[in-house]
């Protein structure tokens, strides 16, 4: 039975497998000889909210892209340790990435629709995978767009170009992208820091609605979203995970000192 | 240095800067004008109808007077005097020759409104007053009945026609087939059969000689009378007493003809349209074969090819292969692709009819892979750089949604990357429309009896010779140094060349803005 109060808080060090989405063992990566991330260690919860904080460069996007190997499109990327998703290790060579990428959907910094109508941007992944009927598609499609809080706004343009939408409309296209896909996991890399202050709130209030689908894990600069939108907050810092526990801990009391100093504004 | 000691002031070099850059940017305008206006000029010259003039001029043969119907085909200055290039006609030469008049030798020179122009169908010309139609019934038919008349003529020459080909082929593949089964020559099968020939052929003899009957009569300027059969008379032009506008009526008829008609008397005169098909034909082929492999090669090296030294030195062999001369594609064509490919294929497909080859003799096919081969490094470089332009997060966006590399080349960098593509293939077009030399090894011809298209399957004759209008003109460059005719032919055939280049550039250019407003964003 799954755990869906938001107040109550688990125990991170202690997670059971069924509540863990994410089990990271020891991740170590470099970029060439530069090294990126260290022995990072961590149980991601399923159906939360989980926030990657620490100034940039300190290793956050790279472990968020671990998560669906966009690593590997770096053909310097070398990496050590394992991450398991259910009982699989995606670090395994074996591991079909393609697949991997449907279960486990990301949404970028820059929105990025695809140059094509609306329709075909939410059906971009179903039809790779060989959906070719049109009823599906179409019920996909609506459902998805329903999902990103989309679906009012566009449904009578559906065949026009995605690129006459907003910034914040486009990102929305973009998370209804991969949530066509019934993704278990999202990842969210920045995905406001492009975007106004008033659609920020939108999309804020969009993830909040979507942990209730599906567990998602959000890369942020702004502080405040973190804790306004996690209900678990990770925080880096040169590559190393410094504090990992529940944000209202983390952003009113931390542990750590460095921790201290960069939500307080002392660095980064 | 003091700064003031300097020649020019600082504002003295700005504007010195931009002076030169305005001069050379102009002299670029005016060099460009000048080609297109001179080209124009010369080309559009050649279908306006030129007036007749009656010139009577000193003979520089025997230094007697003579009088002539002559057009002008040019003038020029030389030494004081004015030099003229007259197509006449006279008694030793009705159907016109050219000479080079001096204006010492020159009588009189005047516009002759009642002289013709009668031009034949294997494309002469005769300079002459129409005097009268001759039929069977009657000698002295008015010639503004012309039409009339050889409205007859047309339905005689289409019975001949019928007969020939219904009756008479008929009994010839009887008769064909009789001697096949060894039929004796006294059987009376073959006696009727010859018998049916002899009746129809006498019929054709009958008819031709009514044909030939209906003549067009004309006098030459000196009076003397001669005669064409109607049948041989292609067109009837009284420039002389013609309007602007009536003019202007001629030398479309003329344009027409000109895209529509084969060449006569050796690429002096009639059309061009077995130059222009076989052009447009060449351009289309080169343009299906070298577009997948120029995006391919493209998309592996941009995509798939590891960033090493290999990678480095396999673009620089393409860029230097842009700046290949097009002769060397040339022979490598003939080498290669025809002597070699073509000859394999000859000895293991088509053994039975050599040493006469099939596939290892010039053709439009190897005259289109060869020309592949040479706007190849034009499209890969291109397309390069259309592929390099594709947002990297689009890329991770498909990758993201699951894509594997092929699907995300496939649907969303190649459309992304599609101007970028149409951009090498105008420039591929450009360059392969313009190309002469190499075709004249790998396939174009002077002259080509039958068009690389027909109604004979398989309809497309990949293996057949082709005329070029990049040929035509440089034959006809060598006709026009004894023949201003030609030449103008020529500049006729540049001016069509430049207009196919622009048309092809221009359905080029604008499919590449339907796809860069569809592809590009905001």
């Amino acid at each position: 039975m799954l755990k869906l109060f938001d107040h109550e808080h688990l125990d991170l060090d202690n997670l059971s497998d069924d509540l863990t989405a994410i089990r990271v063992e020891d991740l170590s990566l470099q970029f060439g000889n530069k090294h990126v991330l260290e022995n990072i260690s961590m149980r991601i919860p399923k159906h939360r909210v989980t926030a990657l904080i620490g100034q940039s460069g300190c290793g956050k996007s790279t472990l968020i892209s671990s998560f669906n190997r966009m690593n590997d499109l770096n053909p310097q990327c070398r990496y050590q340790g394992q991450i398991y998703i259910g009982d699989r290790d995606i670090n395994n060579k074996k591991q079909n990435v393609s697949e991997l990428r449907t279960q486990v959907g990301m949404v970028f910094q820059r929105p990025n629709p695809f140059p094509m109508s609306i329709y075909e941007n939410v059906c971009y992944g179903l039809k790779l995978q060989g959906i070719k009927v049109r009823r599906q598609l179409d019920d996909a499609v609506e459902r998805a767009l329903k999902d990103a809080a989309l679906w009012k706004e566009v449904k009578d343009r559906l065949f026009e170009s995605a690129s006459v939408l907003s910034g914040g409309q486009q990102q929305r296209l973009v998370i209804a992208r991969a949530l066509a896909l019934k993704p278990d996991i999202l990842l969210l890399d920045e995905p406001t820091s492009a975007l106004d202050p008033l659609t920020t709130l939108f999309i804020e209030e969009l993830i909040a609605e979507l942990k209730h689908r599906c567990t998602i894990i959000i890369v942020t600069h702004n502080m405040q979203q973190a804790a306004r939108v996690s209900d678990y907050t990770a925080f880096l810092h040169q590559g190393r995970l410094i504090e990992y526990s529940d944000s209202d801990t983390l952003f009113t009391t931390p542990e750590q000192k460095q921790t201290e100093d960069y939500i307080t504004g002392r660095y980064g | 240095m003091n700064k003031s000691r300097r020649l020019f002031s600082q504002g003295q070099r700005q504007a010195l800067f931009i002076g030169a850059g305005a001069f050379f940017t102009g002299l670029l305008l005016l060099a460009m004008i000048s080609i297109v206006l001179l080209i124009a000029a010369r080309g559009g010259g050649y279908f306006w109808p030129q007036d007749v003039h009656r010139v009577s001029f000193l003979s520089s043969v025997d230094d007697q007077p003579k009088t002539v119907f002559a057009q002008i085909q040019s003038e020029y200055m030389q030494d004081g005097q004015k030099m003229r290039w007259l197509q006449l006609s006279d008694a030793q030469s009705p159907y016109g020759r050219q000479i080079l008049l001096e204006s010492n030798r020159t009588l009189s020179l005047a516009r002759a409104p009642e002289a013709a122009r009668v031009a034949l169908k294997d494309g002469r010309v005769v300079l002459a007053e129409p005097v009268s139609v001759e039929s069977p019934e009657s000698t002295s038919i008015a010639v503004a009945r012309i039409d009339a008349v050889r409205e007859n003529v047309a339905q005689i020459d289409a019975r001949i026609t019928a007969i020939r080909d219904d009756a008479l082929s008929q009994i010839h593949l009887q008769l064909t087939e009789l001697d096949q089964r060894k039929v004796s020559k006294n059987a009376p099968a073959r006696k009727k059969l010859n018998k049916a020939f002899d009746r129809w052929h006498s019929q054709v003899l009958e008819l031709e000689r009514q044909r030939d009957s209906y003549r067009l009569n004309l006098q030459l300027a000196q009076g003397d009378d001669i005669s064409i059969p109607l049948m041989d008379v292609y067109s009837l032009e009284h420039t002389g007493q013609l309007t602007a506008v009536g003019k202007l009526g001629v030398a479309l008829n003329r344009v027409g003809r000109f895209l529509t008609e084969s060449p006569k008397q050796a690429n002096t005169a009639g059309g061009v349209f077995p130059a222009l098909f076989g052009t447009v034909l060449m351009v289309f082929l080169m343009t299906i074969i070298v577009t997948p492999f120029g995006v391919l090669a493209a998309v592996y090296l941009n995509e798939y090819a590891p960033d090493n030294a290999m990678t480095s030195i396999i673009r620089i062999c393409v860029s230097n292969m842009a700046g290949v001369p097009s002769i060397v594609y040339g022979v490598f064509g003939l080498g290669f692709f025809i002597y070699g490919v073509g000859g394999s294929l000859d000895q293991l497909f088509f053994e039975q009819s050599l040493p006469a080859p099939t596939m290892g003799t010039p053709g439009v096919f190897w005259a289109a892979l060869t020309m592949a081969i040479l706007t190849l490094p034009v499209v890969i470089v291109a397309t390069e750089e259309g592929l390099r332009n594709v947002p990297q997060g689009l890329k991770a966006g498909s990758y993201a949604l699951g894509a594997t590399k092929a699907e995300t080349v496939w649907h969303t960098i190649l459309p992304m990357a599609s101007p970028g593509i149409m951009t090498g293939v105008i420039l591929a077009i450009a360059r392969a429309a313009g190309e002469v030399a190499p075709l004249m090894l790998v396939g174009a011809v002077k002259f080509a009896p039958n068009l690389p298209v027909d109604a004979e399957f398989p309809y497309l004759h990949l293996e057949r010779q082709f005329m070029h209008l990049g040929v035509l003109i440089y034959d006809g460059a060598f006709h026009s140094q004894t023949d201003a005719k030609s030449a103008s032919m020529m500049f006729a055939a540049c001016l069509l060349l430049l207009v196919v280049v622009f048309i092809l550039n221009i359905l080029a250019i604008l499919l590449r803005a339907r796809l860069r407003r569809r592809y590009e964003r905001r």
